[in-house]
């Protein structure tokens, strides 16, 4: 008689639809890619990552992107701790704004980050009367990058700052600890992991971003060319095998982020005994 | 071992119970102040300059840029493609949860990684994917064009965009939720003799109706506002393969500002509304936890 | 009905629940799974309900003559009673005892009336006639348990699982609910197995106690044979009985 696995039903149905939908809508299209990139051989990639052009536009669109990672750390981090921390008036408004880049469609945050930071905008004005360029610069590139990541960022902190039992800093406390000492040596170790997967998370993101960052770039190549939009001139161009290489660099950086993340976590895991 | 010293208090002060874990006052003003000066700055400011363009010409020319045939074409194939990719993206939600928030198999943690791919490619990649695969140069190029089925540059291209894109939102709601809720609820169906789908039905659904609908709604405002990949897709043919996000991009690049502003103030509002959903369905899920 | 237990092992990775265990339950008794965490003894509870598998093919679950050790908890409907009480908190006291009937197929489903009518009869059994339409959120702990069990016993099974059916209740209405069940049991004489780590109330409940430690059974007897021989240190140790008395 067949032996039985599992005690609740539906098993078998919900692993054939979960596999199925994911390899059909997934695993295809980014085999497709895979194979696209390959057949031009190592050849091909040669070429291609020896384009000055691609090489601009990569480390542009990684710059800019760790860049607004840290900043979004630190961003982030504030944010999180004032929300579980503090009660002030319009805390639950200041958590709903949190979410806005993320429920925020990109070409709309796009077209008004550029609106508002160009020479005329209402912070690109008093930006270029103190000589900086904002928009269709790395500046305005990592200023839209900021503005996307942010959530990410706040989202992975505050869950563990809530789960934070307060036992600890009072300890410290007891033992004669001041809070920045306490902060320091007793809060922050134990959030940091999670700071650092938040951080990860929006470089992730930034990395791939195009809606929000394609108004405000400018796009002008090897200045302010992001990667996303090379792969989009490559294609228009039907330089398939360029843009297939250049878009399976990113692929690849984007599944080490998301490997690393869950390895973040699973090091969490382990350090806390979970 | 430092021995540190604190200053003597005097006798009549007294302290509130959670003053040893709480930061000094104008710490907390200050970083309230930089908190809320920051977001403002960075979000708050985008979201009314976008209401402050679409009316900077007045009400007239904002509702009149909404008269525009290409519009209601760009907002209606919109509707259409959130319309197909949601429900089928919570269907397979739905699955891929009680998969991994119920079963225990060798693979579920590679599976769960799998499953949140999606949000980690970059959307033109994802529409870059799907040309190479249906495109007419594509893998299956000759084939679909020897069948005379269009993918991409008309609306399956651009379901099969937002499907990819929007693929584990539901899921990602749903499985903590159910794992949360754990099992005892099915497994006291079970004893009683229900049928898998009773209880799925009467037991499982009920438990997750708020994360459910969470999940709809962020699945929902990601498809109707999806750019880079439908960006790849849709080659651009107004009034045919248009989603809203694309039109407001042409209309931007055409100098038509108000109607593009306009439009994006439609999704704006979209998301201001995903928002305070969010918000209501996320306490409502909350509170429907029993302790 | 009876029940029989044979050779079963249970690993949860590299952890043994149970290793090789073997018991026999008689029609009528009511006995009491004692021991300390982690003994396995809710692990074997939840086995004979169906709630768990075994591992290896040597092992047996039988209830009377019917083997069920492949049937699924659906098909086994062992009355089970959960620690935390499992209700469905969407649905009024009345439809949670009503769920099972109201799950069978329509052929052997009750009519409206007939199932109206058992669960107020179970209403009245558990002392709460008029709680029919309040939901789960509104009762206390004591009431919830009892709502468990009347909606484990509506649809009439041959044994009753319970699983530290009191250890989330304050003591007085532990010992409420003592009475109450030891009284049910004298009066239905249904077979009934209840997992407990309070040696007191396994011996003030049960006909006999089966004491578990690191999955395997120490021994089995009634809670005078206990006391009077205790077949192991560790057993003597947890019944608090002097050491030479072993």
């Amino acid at each position: 008689m067949k032996r039985r696995r599992h005690v609740l039903p539906g098993f078998g149905l919900s692993l054939g639809i979960t596999l199925g939908w994911l390899g059909l809508i997934v695993l295809l299209p980014l085999a497709a890619l895979a194979w696209r990139a390959a057949s031009g051989g190592a050849s091909a990639f040669q070429r291609v990552l020896g384009d000055e052009q691609v090489t601009a536009a990569l480390t542009l669109s990684f710059g800019a992107s760790l860049v607004a990672a840290l900043v979004n750390g630190v961003a982030g981090f504030l944010t999180a701790w004032v929300l579980v921390r503090y009660r002030f008036p319009g805390r639950r408004l200041v958590d709903a704004v949190v979410d806005l880049p993320f429920a925020l469609p990109t070409a709309v945050a796009g077209i008004a980050l550029v609106t508002l930071y160009s020479e005329n905008g209402w912070l690109g004005a008093p930006l270029a009367r103190l000589g900086i360029q904002s928009a269709y610069s790395p500046l305005g590139i990592t200023i839209a990058l900021v503005f996307i990541g942010f959530p990410f960022v706040v989202r992975t902190v505050q869950p563990v700052l809530q789960d934070l039992s307060l036992d600890p800093e009072e300890a410290a406390a007891c033992l004669g600890a001041g809070r920045w000492l306490t902060f320091r040596r007793v809060v922050f170790p134990a959030v940091l992991p999670s700071l650092l997967a938040g951080v990860i998370l929006a470089f992730g993101r930034a990395v791939g971003e195009y809606g929000s960052v394609v108004f405000i770039s400018g796009n002008l190549p090897f200045k302010t060319e992001i990667a996303p939009l090379l792969v989009i001139s490559k294609l228009e161009q039907y330089d398939y095998a360029g843009a297939s290489c250049t878009g399976l660099v990113m692929l690849a950086v984007s599944l080490a982020i998301l490997a690393s993340f869950h390895l973040l976590g699973w090091w969490q895991g382990r350090r806390f005994n979970r | 071992m430092a021995v540190f010293t604190e200053p003597a208090l005097p006798p009549t002060v007294s302290l509130s119970p959670r003053s040893a874990t709480s930061d000094p006052p104008w710490i907390r003003v200050c970083l309230v102040g930089a908190v809320v000066v920051f977001l403002g700055v960075l979000f708050v400011l985008p979201l009314v300059l976008i209401f402050q363009e679409a009316l900077r010409k007045g009400w007239a020319a904002y509702l009149g840029a909404f008269a525009d045939e290409e519009m209601h074409h760009a907002i209606g194939l919109t509707l259409q493609v959130a319309a197909i990719a949601v429900p089928l993206n919570t269907v397979f939600g739905l699955a891929a949860a009680w998969l991994v928030a119920r079963f225990r198999f060798t693979g579920s943690r590679w599976l769960a990684a799998l499953i949140e791919l999606p949000l980690w490619v970059s959307p033109v990649i994802t529409g870059m994917s799907f040309v190479l695969l249906f495109g007419s140069q594509g893998l299956l190029g000759d084939w679909l064009a020897g069948h005379g089925v269009k993918v991409i540059f008309a609306l399956p291209g651009l379901v099969l965009g937002t499907l990819f894109v929007t693929f584990p939102f539901v899921a990602r709601v749903l499985t903590p939720q159910m794992q949360a809720l754990g099992r005892a609820g099915e497994e006291a169906a079970l004893t009683l003799g229900a049928g898998p789908w009773r209880v799925f039905w009467s037991v499982t659904l009920p438990k997750v109706k708020w994360s459910l609908t969470h999940g709809i709604i962020l699945c929902s405002a990601r498809a109707m506002g999806e750019f880079g990949a439908v960006s790849v897709l849709s080659g651009h043919i107004r009034g045919a393969t248009n989603t809203l996000p694309l039109h407001i991009e042409v209309l931007y690049n055409e100098y038509q500002f108000v109607p593009a502003f306009a439009a994006a103030s439609l999704l704006a509002l979209l998301a201001v509304f995903t928002l305070i959903l969010k918000n209501l369905t996320a306490t409502a899920a909350a509170g429907a936890n029993p302790s | 009905m009876s029940i029989h237990i044979e050779n079963i092992t249970k690993r949860f990775g590299r952890f043994t629940a149970l290793d090789s265990v073997s018991l026999h339950i008689r029609t009528g008794e009511l006995v009491a799974l004692l021991g300390p965490s982690g003994s396995g003894k809710t692990t074997l509870l939840r086995l004979i309900a169906g709630l768990e598998l075994p591992d290896g093919a040597r092992g047996r679950v039988q209830f009377h003559d019917r083997d069920v050790t492949l049937a699924g908890a659906r098909e086994r409907r062992a009355g089970f009673v959960f620690q935390h009480y499992a209700l469905f908190n969407h649905m009024t006291v009345a439809e949670n005892i009503a769920f099972g009937l109201r799950a069978r197929p329509r052929a052997l489903r009750p009519s409206r009336a007939a199932i109206d009518a058992v669960v107020q009869r179970l209403l009245v059994t558990i002392q709460m006639p008029d709680f029919g339409h309040r939901l789960p959120g509104q009762l206390s702990g004591g009431q919830r348990q009892r709502v468990a069990l009347a909606r484990a016993l509506a649809v009439e099974p041959e044994v009753l699982l319970l699983d530290e059916p009191f250890g989330a209740l304050d003591a007085r209405v532990r010992r409420d609910l003592r009475r109450w069940l030891r009284e049910f049991h004298d009066s239905t004489r249904l077979t009934t197995l209840f997992v407990t780590h309070d040696q007191e109330e396994a011996f003030e409940l049960a006909d006999r106690v089966v004491v578990f430690n690191d999955g395997a059974i120490q021994q089995a007897g009634t809670p005078a044979e206990l006391r009077a021989s205790p077949a192991s240190a560790f057993v003597a140790d947890f019944l608090g009985l002097p050491a030479c008395a072993v």
